[in-house]
């Protein structure tokens, strides 16, 4: 039964996100700890993700036959097709959908290599920000007066908060 | 009883004649009594001492971290894209609004740099590279990230980080003078030396798990998903460590894994409730200028 329904859903799967289970996880009927569990995945099984609930990601495993969510951290995302496989764009969601795309995107940003980046010229990226560039760095308090010039304020804030849902909740900080 | 003769001596010169006087009252109980005492009193000190170095007062706070993060803008200066900017600091200054230090003056930025990192500095200043920035998909996992930041800074871990390496001595005179005499000032460019060490040798690791604990809480607070934290950890993770792009950020922060792990554990059960928080990826993407 629970083939069948695997297979009618298959051609549906074949576009979702590519991702691979990075540590052995529990699966469950739904993104709680406390729902009903429906199997594992173990290290390394490749998984198709549906849809993603907070903490949890919803996934399928055609390897070992499993559909249910799983803790977000257990599965990473990302295309680990093997290079004769052709590679499926990327989903709406984009982010890791590839780190080749990610890295073809990001170098496309970028027109030069390290080291040479000069002050006032903001679109010359830095490789990296290395040990040395870090301890050698001569301070520029020009760009500091520029970063003060955005800083946000309250009435800015609201309008912020309005328009992005976001209503502030009351939750005490946790022991270490 | 020789041997604790001569240290009840020694200690009596110099503690003064409350010690010194009762000293010839050669009863082994008493000379006890006096030594506990006596050792009280050097805690004490110690204590006094303790409290007063590394106290700096948040004018001074504001002070350190301008120029450590103009140190930082030195290697690598802010991208050129005000919206973006603005947008930054629209969502890290509503985080930061849900601490207990909401009246810093909190500055946020994005500097052009591909290592992937985040840096935070005294009074309330937080960069976060390009690098990094462009593996975050919505909101959240920005507000993620910068609470992450904002938790250094409202726990102080960078200034208690200095305490520990700067003498003890330089904290008892800095805390006495003003900072505005020419000698403080050196002492302050000495503290922002070793400040810039810092982002190069990295935080003590019980200070990262504590930034990652207590950002979550701060973002789930600001109304987003707690767990988007643990997306941007999970993208992180996924990158070959070995990228030069990742250097800095391995070598000054526990292994990705092992804080994965670590907040997993210590979130489960308990933020459950909140991850239904927003995630805004929308918003995002259209300041992020993403297709």
């Amino acid at each position: 039964m629970f083939a069948l329904i695997a297979t009618l859903f298959l051609p549906v799967l074949a576009a979702e996100q590519q991702a691979i289970v990075v540590r052995q996880a529990t699966v469950y009927a739904n993104a709680s700890s406390t729902a009903q569990t429906v199997g594992q995945v173990g290290a390394g099984t490749r998984v198709s993700i549906f849809s993603r609930k907070g903490g949890w990601k919803e996934i399928f495993s055609e390897e070992q036959a499993v559909i249910g969510w799983v803790r977000s951290y257990q599965v990473r995302e990302g295309d680990f097709a093997p290079a004769t496989e052709i590679q499926t764009t990327a989903d709406s969601r984009g982010f890791l959908s590839g780190l080749a795309a990610l890295s073809r995107k990001a170098s496309s940003f970028f027109k030069s290599e390290s080291g040479s980046t000069s002050s006032g010229t903001a679109t010359i990226g830095v490789r990296g920000l290395s040990e040395d560039q870090i301890k050698s760095a001569v301070a520029d308090p020009a760009e500091l007066e520029k970063m003060n010039q955005f800083a946000s304020n309250q009435q800015r804030i609201d309008g912020f908060v309005r328009q992005g849902k976001l209503s502030p909740v009351k939750i005490p900080h946790f022991e270490n | 009883m020789k041997l604790l003769l001569r240290i009840l001596l020694i200690l009596g010169l110099a503690l003064g004649p409350a010690v010194s006087s009762t000293a010839s009252a050669l009863d082994l109980g008493d000379l006890k009594k006096q030594l506990d005492k006596a050792r009280q009193k050097i805690d004490e000190n110690k204590q006094k001492i303790d409290q007063a170095r590394g106290k700096v007062s948040t004018g001074e706070e504001i002070e350190i971290g301008g120029n450590l993060v103009s140190g930082l803008l030195g290697a690598a200066p802010l991208v050129d894209d005000a919206s973006l900017q603005r947008y930054v600091n629209d969502v890290g200054f509503w985080v930061a609004a849900q601490s207990s230090r909401s009246e810093l003056p909190w500055r946020f930025g994005v500097i052009d740099s591909q290592g992937i990192n985040a840096f935070a500095a005294p009074g309330g200043y937080v960069v976060v590279t390009l690098g990094l920035f462009n593996l975050l998909d919505n909101e959240a996992q920005l507000a993620g990230v910068l609470a992450h930041e904002i938790a250094h800074v409202v726990r102080k871990h960078h200034l208690k980080a200095l305490q520990k390496t700067m003498k003890r001595e330089f904290w008892t005179s800095l805390t006495v003078k003003a900072v505005s005499d020419g000698e403080d000032r050196q002492k302050l460019n000495e503290l922002v030396n070793a400040g810039v060490q810092l982002y190069a040798t990295g935080l003590d690791r019980e200070y990262e798990y504590d930034a990652d604990l207590h950002g979550v809480v701060l973002a789930a607070r600001a109304g987003y998903d707690p767990y988007a934290l643990l997306d941007v950890l999970t993208t992180v993770d996924s990158i070959n460590p070995d990228s030069e792009d990742l250097t800095v950020l391995m070598k000054t922060h526990p292994p990705t894994a092992e804080r994965l792990g670590n907040l997993t554990r210590k979130m489960d059960g308990k933020m459950d409730a909140y991850a239904s928080g927003r995630l805004n990826a929308g918003r995002f993407r259209q300041l992020a200028k993403r297709p």
